[in-house]
C-alpha cells in the first residue's frame, strides 16, 4: 500500500501524468484518509535461515514470519499488532497495543508491548541488522524478543531531538512450580510473552534516545523490578533485578557502526538458587560492537554491506552462595559476513561465526546463510 | 483592482487554505509556523498557481504577503510514514530558498524522529536547484529509515517540480 501511495506521488513528477490526473490522484489520496480501507495497514517481516554446524547436522528453518496489522480508529487512536509464527509451528502475539495520541509530544499506550532495551528488541526486522542470527547478547542478556503486557507513556521532542518511553509492565516469571531461571541464559526462560502470564509484582521500564547529533543515535534504558511467582508466601521463589542498557547506531555515507552494552544486577539470588538447585548468576552483562562498509556506490539502489561484529558477555559475571562461576558462560564471539540488500526491504545474508568461551581455547565454528524481508 | 475587491479576493483564497482538503489542525499549525518564521503578526496567503502544474497541486503552494509585501512562499505537503501519512510544511523566502522545513502532523511513533529540528536543518537555504539523496547529502536516522527516505524523496521531488515550473514560467515570459 505504501508503495502504491508512493507511486502516485512520484508519477506526476516524472511527467507521466499531467494536470488533471495528478489533481485527481492527489485529491483522492487526501480524501482517502477518511475512507475505511486506508485505516488498515498490512505489513510483515521474516527470516529463513540455514545454520551450518561443525560436526553435527545442519539446520534449515523458517525462523520467524511476522504479520503486522494496524488499524487507525481516528487521528489519535491506533491499534497495532504483530502475529508471529516461529519455526512454522509456534504461534505468538508479538505486540498488541492501543496507542492514544494525547499531544504531539505525548502518547499513552497499553497492551502487549516490546520492552525498550538495546537495539534489536525493538528493531529486529531482518534487513535492519547485520548477521543471519541476532547478536547473542540479544538473546542471553536481553532476551529478545522481550515483550510484556503493561501501560505507559511514549513520545518525543522535536526541539530537543529525543524520544522517550516509560512503562509499567509485568515481568519475568521465576517460579511457576518450577524454578525456571538459570545460569546459561539468565532470564530467557522467564519470558511470559503475554500468555496467561503470572503477575505478582509490577516492573518499570524506561528508555530515552537522543538523535540530535549528526549521523548518530544514542539510547539509554533502565528496567527494574522483581520477578513473578505463583507462591506469594515464599520469598525464595523471586529475585530482584535492575538492567541497564546503552546503545548507539552510527551511519555515515557507506560506513555504519553500532554497539550495545548491558548490565543486569540481581538480588536474592543465593536463596533462589538454593531453593531451586539452580545456577542463576548474581550479575550478568557485556557488550558488542560492529562495523560495516557498503561496497556499492551510494547511488545504487542495492547495498552490499560487509561487516564484522565482536561480542563479549558473561551470564555469570558474579555468582552468590554455592554457585561457582562457570567460565563456559563467558562468551567471546566474532561474526564476519555480508548483507546483500537486493532492494530496500529484502536482504540476502551470509556469515561465519567463531564462538569461544572462557572455558576453553578451542572455538566452535558456524556458517550461516539466510534471507530476510520487511514490508 | 480596488483595494476592497482585492481584500475580498484574498479572503476567499485564504479560506481555501483552511478548507476541506487539509484538516483544521494542520492549517492552524501551518498558519502559526508561517507567521513565526517570517516574524510577523499577520500574513495573507494567496495561491501561487492558477492551476496545477506537474508535481504541485495548486492548493498546496501559497505566496505569503504581509501588508502587501511579498515575504516568500509556503508549501504544504503530505507523504507516507510506515503505516500512515504525515503533513509537512516548507517555507521559502522570496527567492525560493528554504527558510524552514517542519513536520506539522505525524501520526505514529515509528519514524517520528524526522520531526527533529536538527535533522530538518539539512534542508535550510536549499533552492529548487538542489537535489537530495538519502545517505549521500542527507543524513540517515537509525530506526527511522522509512520516514527519512520518504521525507528526503518528498523534498527532492518538490525541488524538481519547482525547478521545472520556474523554467516553464521563464520560457513563457520570454
Amino acid at each position: 500500500m505504501k508503495q502504491l501511495l508512493f507511486t502516485l506521488l512520484i508519477i506526476p513528477v516524472l511527467g507521466v501524468s499531467q494536470n488533471l490526473n495528478f489533481q485527481n490522484s492527489a485529491m483522492r489520496q487526501l480524501s482517502n484518509l477518511e475512507n475505511s480501507e486506508n485505516r488498515i495497514t498490512l505489513g510483515g517481516y521474516g527470516e529463513i535461515n540455514f545454520n551450518g554446524y561443525d560436526g553435527k547436522a545442519n539446520e534449515i528453518d523458517v525462523q520467524r514470519l511476522v504479520l503486522l496489522f494496524a488499524y487507525k480508529f481516528d487521528d489519535r487512536t491506533q491499534f497495532v499488532t504483530e502475529v508471529e509464527y516461529e519455526h512454522v509451528t509456534e504461534v505468538y502475539v508479538e505486540q498488541a497495543f492501543v496507542n492514544y495520541n494525547i499531544t504531539d509530544n505525548l502518547n499513552a499506550r497499553a497492551g502487549l508491548m516490546l520492552v525498550p532495551m538495546g537495539i534489536i528488541n525493538e528493531y529486529h526486522e531482518g534487513p535492519t541488522f547485520n548477521g543471519v542470527e541476532r547478536p547473542s547478547l540479544d538473546g542471553k542478556i536481553i532476551p529478545t524478543t522481550w515483550r510484556e503486557i503493561g501501560f505507559g507513556l511514549a513520545g518525543r521532542s522535536n526541539e530537543l531531538s529525543f524520544r522517550y518511553q516509560l512503562y509499567a509492565m509485568n515481568g519475568f516469571v521465576s517460579f511457576n512450580d518450577d524454578y525456571v531461571l538459570r545460569g546459561t541464559d539468565g532470564f530467557r526462560k522467564g519470558r511470559q510473552k503475554g500468555a496467561q502470564s503470572i503477575n505478582s509484582d509490577i516492573n518499570l521500564s524506561a528508555k530515552i534516545e537522543y538523535y540530535g547529533l549528526p549521523n548518530i543515535r544514542i539510547g539509554l534504558a533502565v528496567y527494574t523490578g522483581k520477578t513473578q511467582t505463583i507462591d506469594l508466601e515464599d520469598a525464595a521463589t523471586q529475585v530482584g533485578l535492575t538492567m541497564v542498557g546503552a546503545d548507539y547506531r552510527y551511519v555515515k555515507g557507506r560506513f555504519s557502526s553500532r554497539g550495545q552494552w548491558a548490565r543486569t544486577s540481581l538480588q536474592d539470588v543465593a536463596a533462589y538458587n538454593a531453593a531451586g538447585n539452580t545456577d542463576l548468576g548474581a550479575s550478568m552483562g557485556g557488550y558488542y560492537i560492529e562495523g560495516a562498509y557498503n561496497l556499492l556506490p551510494l547511488t545504487n539502489r542495492q547495498r552490499f554491506d560487509i561487516f564484522v561484529r565482536y561480542e563479549d558477555f558473561d551470564t555469570h559475571k558474579k555468582t552468590e552462595g554455592n554457585v561457582v562461576a562457570n567460565p563456559a558462560f563467558h562468551r567471546k564471539e566474532t561474526t564476519v559476513g555480508f548483507s546483500y540488500h537486493l532492494s530496500p526491504g529484502t536482504v540476502f545474508k551470509a556469515d561465519y561465526q567463531n564462538l569461544k568461551t572462557a572455558a576453553s581455547d578451542t572455538s566452535i565454528r558456524q556458517f550461516n546463510v539466510g534471507i530476510g524481508f520487511f514490508f | 483592482m480596488s483595494l476592497f475587491s482585492f481584500s475580498a479576493f484574498i479572503l476567499s483564497l485564504k479560506l481555501s487554505f483552511i478548507g476541506v482538503a487539509f484538516g483544521a489542525n494542520v492549517s492552524k499549525k501551518a498558519d502559526k509556523e508561517i507567521k513565526k518564521t517570517f516574524d510577523v503578526e499577520q500574513t495573507t496567503l494567496v495561491q501561487t498557481l492558477a492551476q496545477d502544474v506537474p508535481g504541485i497541486d495548486q492548493e498546496r503552494l501559497y505566496t505569503v504577503f504581509n501588508e502587501g509585501v511579498l515575504l516568500g512562499y509556503a508549501y504544504l505537503g503530505e507523504a507516507s510514514s510506515q503505516t500512515d501519512t504525515y503533513e509537512y510544511l516548507v517555507i521559502f523566502d522570496a527567492n525560493f530558498a528554504v527558510k524552514k522545513a517542519k513536520v506539522l502532523v505525524y501520526r505514529e511513533d515509528y519514524g517520528s524522529e524526522i520531526g527533529s529540528k536538527r535533522w530538518l536543518k539539512q534542508f535550510l537555504n536549499k533552492t529548487p536547484k538542489d537535489r537530495f539523496a538519502y545517505r549521500q547529502n542527507i543524513a540517515a536516522i537509525s530506526g527511522a529509515t522509512i520516514s527519512v527516505k520518504s521525507m528526503t524523496n518528498a523534498m527532492n521531488n518538490l525541488m524538481i517540480s519547482l525547478a521545472s515550473w520556474q523554467n516553464n514560467e521563464t520560457a513563457n515570459k520570454s
